[in-house]
């Protein structure tokens, strides 16, 4: 798989540009807030990479609401924290002119849509357990029960301070597959719209033993409708002959999940 | 979400329902225990989309009497989570935490169709929870 590298570096340099905006109803006083913008990595989660922003608007808010929990909506859509940014992006690409505007809240939390997130632990609990998930799938688990807890934390730190060597040292052993070996399944998450994200089991390889593709995969989930679907990740359509496998192994996010934007 | 329309049919006695009031919402936590006894029981999997779950405790959790629920793929882990807690009589601040193969916590807003699709077979998905964290 390492053949590939610089794919890996590709996807971890991906970034896309935010507006950030105080929603207007919650500025105390009589200045309005300047928007803020920051580049922010696709593959990263949004409490990683918004403490400066919180900073920067924390002094225009109600002193009442200074401690509570910041979060970010686009067009009036809540956004999932736990999703990867460049997930999160993807799913609204038709919408979205560039710089992405997003609008800062502190009050008014969504609890109907959204997770809470006190802290950057939440971040870490729920990445390290997709992870854990992945390796379920992939290797029956063997490979993180067998690392030790300084993988772990490299894996997070690495994300955490986007740092692709230390992630990468660790996670490669997590992508590893013999020449001719495969991943038992498929670690992915299709979103379509506002529905629930689908998770399935998939195996890389068809009954006869060859490697599936991005289309066949498709139409194990899709069946008739698989020439109709339009996939997106990273911002780019994977052509519909590139293996599964090498998906997995090259476009999965950090937590090693294919997170693949379907329309039709 | 699908309605909460099931109909009352015999079940073997440890086979109860988790009720399911489709207004439920993950984040709202429901605001009485949903009954244990005398619930509208629905043995009817095959047409339905319900499967069977399997409540286990790890570690120092208390055990529940009633270990296999029927209950709505529709349905999302949170709401598992919220009614172990309440059958449990827990306070709301104490911590819950549900795992698939001894192995992840699924995200509460996980819809478990997901986990069943991946993890669970036979009509049948094994959880197990604990009010420390087990497997990290």
């Amino acid at each position: 798989m390492a053949n590939d590298r610089e794919v890996l570096r590709e996807i971890w340099d991906g970034r896309v540009p935010v507006c950030f905006q105080l929603d207007s109803s919650e500025v105390n006083g009589l200045q309005a807030p300047d928007p803020y913008y920051l580049m922010v990595p696709r593959l990263s989660y949004f409490p990683l990479v918004t403490d400066k922003v919180r900073r920067h608007f924390q002094r225009y808010i109600h002193p009442d609401k200074h401690d509570a929990e910041m979060w970010v909506d686009f067009n009036g859509q809540p956004l999932k924290w736990h999703y990867p940014i460049g997930v999160l992006f993807d799913l609204h690409i038709p919408e979205i002119s560039l710089p992405w505007c997003l609008t800062i809240h502190f009050d008014k939390f969504p609890e109907a849509e959204l997770l809470h997130c006190s802290s950057r632990e939440a971040v870490e609990s729920y990445f390290m357990s997709c992870i854990k998930e992945a390796d379920v799938l992939k290797h029956r688990s063997q490979v993180v029960s067998n690392m030790q807890k300084k993988d772990h934390n490299q894996l997070w730190l690495g994300l955490q301070n986007d740092k692709f060597d230390q992630f990468w040292a660790v996670n490669r052993k997590l992508m590893e597959v013999g020449s001719d070996e495969t991943f038992k399944y498929i670690p992915f998450r299709l979103y379509q719209g506002d529905e629930p994200f689908i998770q399935r089991l998939v195996k890389p390889v068809t009954e006869e033993g060859q490697r599936k593709t991005l289309f066949q995969f498709l139409q194990e989930i899709y069946a008739e409708n698989a020439s109709k679907v339009k996939v997106t990740t990273h911002g780019v359509e994977p052509p519909s002959d590139t293996p599964l496998q090498w998906m997995s192994e090259h476009l999965s996010y950090p937590d090693n999940f294919l997170h693949l934007c379907v329309a039709f | 979400m699908a309605d909460s329309a099931d109909s009352p049919v015999e079940t073997p006695e440890s086979d109860k329902t988790l009720e399911t009031q489709s207004d439920r919402e993950i984040d709202s936590v429901p605001s009485e225990p949903p009954s244990t006894s005398g619930v509208a029981d629905s043995p009817s999997k095959a047409k339905t989309n319900k499967i069977d779950i399997l409540l286990k405790a790890t570690g120092n959790a208390p055990i529940m009497k009633t270990k296999k629920w029927a209950l709505d793929k529709d349905k999302k882990i949170g709401w598992i989570i919220d009614f172990i807690k309440k059958y449990l009589k827990l306070e709301p601040s104490e911590s819950l935490f549900l795992y698939v193969n001894q192995a992840f916590a699924p995200a509460p807003d996980q819809i478990v169709r997901n986990i069943y699709d991946c993890y669970g077979s036979d009509g049948k998905l094994v959880l197990h929870y604990c009010k420390s964290q087990a497997w990290g």
